[in-house]
């Protein structure tokens, strides 16, 4: 009831945004700004890039405006449309600098993460050692498992809308989801 | 309920059921079906970590001008009218010319505000000279006349008596 209400009023906006409404898009943009930047994070773990990717992501969702058809959720347009771009930023990185990229910027991360909720340097310390397993566990994953736990687990999409993201059957998105999880339960077990 | 992982069927549910996201019905079947198997529970209590663990990863506040390079670019990328595109090569020999132009017209504005002004004091001033050089004679005179019927000073008065 709720997505399709959201459903609803996304596509309404992009429909005026079709009609000439700046408005409706800034709407838009407050509404999923945040959403599409932090899963393009946690994608390619470079804040700079995940903005820079975002951007990109609602450039296309303006350019694309006249031609826009209300035939799936807005949401799984834009985040189909940040997938692409994640996995075409990732597949450029690999083929240029392999792995060593990934290290790097996910070092990079784990120092401006650092948050000082943590009340003693020990804490902070685990805290900062954990998340940056986390982080390391979840880079480590095939691509497209990767967007599929990232959407299923911090965008709370069902399988459904995964599957038409990443242009997949719903089967497909479950089994990617089985073995992405599997191999984090493997590589987080120590966690526990 | 059928074993999810024996069956490779509905095994999803358990990952909701971790989740806290499945329906109380489908809850409560699961919650049965943990009781009696262990590679079930296993797997539950092993997702249940996961997830703990993924929740640690907090999302970046985004950059404060965000929307402005976004607004930006989307500017950069509209399509340009043919005025424009003809003009476009002419921009650098008129732009600098802009400042200089603007600071041209408040010269004039400038003056024109003052000038008024100006030729109004030029034309009061002379009337106004005229009228103080006057204002002056009549007050010298006056002095000379005062000075005429003022009463001689003792001194003077005294000396033709001496003469005398």
């Amino acid at each position: 009831m709720g997505a399709s209400a959201a459903l609803d009023c996304d596509a309404e906006l992009m429909l005026r945004v079709k009609d000439g409404d700046g408005e409706s898009f800034a709407l838009l943009l407050g509404k999923h700004r945040a959403s599409v930047t932090h899963f393009l994070y946690r994608m390619v773990q470079d804040r700079a890039v995940s903005e820079e990717l975002a951007q990109e992501a609602f450039l296309r969702v303006y350019r694309s405006r006249e031609t826009y058809e209300p035939t799936a959720r807005f949401t799984t347009w834009l985040f189909r449309i940040a997938t692409h771009l994640a996995l075409n930023w990732l597949r450029d990185q690999k083929n240029e600098r392999g792995q060593e990229r990934l290290d790097e910027t996910a070092s990079d991360a784990r120092t401006f993460e650092v948050a000082d909720r943590a009340p003693s340097v020990e804490q902070r310390m685990l805290s900062e050692a954990k998340l940056d397993e986390v982080r390391r566990a979840v880079a480590a994953l095939p691509d497209k498992q990767r967007a599929a736990v990232l959407m299923h687990k911090y965008e709370e999409m069902e399988y459904s809308q995964i599957a038409k993201v990443l242009s997949c059957s719903e089967s497909a998105v479950k089994s990617l989801l089985f073995r992405a999880y599997e191999t984090l339960r493997v590589r987080l077990a120590h966690m526990a | 309920m059928d074993c999810p992982i024996k069956m490779r069927q509905n095994w999803e549910w358990l990952l909701d059921y971790a989740a806290g996201r499945l329906d109380r019905e489908r809850a409560a079947l699961v919650a049965r079906h943990l009781d009696g198997c262990p590679d079930c529970a296993r797997f539950v209590e092993g997702q249940r970590m996961v997830w703990n663990a993924l929740s640690q990863w907090e999302a970046e506040p985004l950059s404060a001008d965000f929307d402005r390079r976004l607004y930006r670019a989307i500017d950069r990328a509209r399509p340009v009218s043919w005025l424009d595109r003809v003009f476009a090569p002419l921009q650098p020999l008129w732009r600098p010319a802009v400042p200089l132009a603007a600071a041209c017209v408040l010269i004039v504005a400038g003056l024109l505000l003052h000038a008024p002004q100006a030729v109004m004091r030029s034309v009061d001033s002379r009337p106004r000279a005229e009228k103080v050089e006057v204002e002056q004679v009549e007050r010298t005179l006056d002095d000379i006349e005062m000075l005429r019927e003022l009463p001689l000073t003792p001194q003077q008065e005294a000396s033709p008596s001496k003469s005398m």
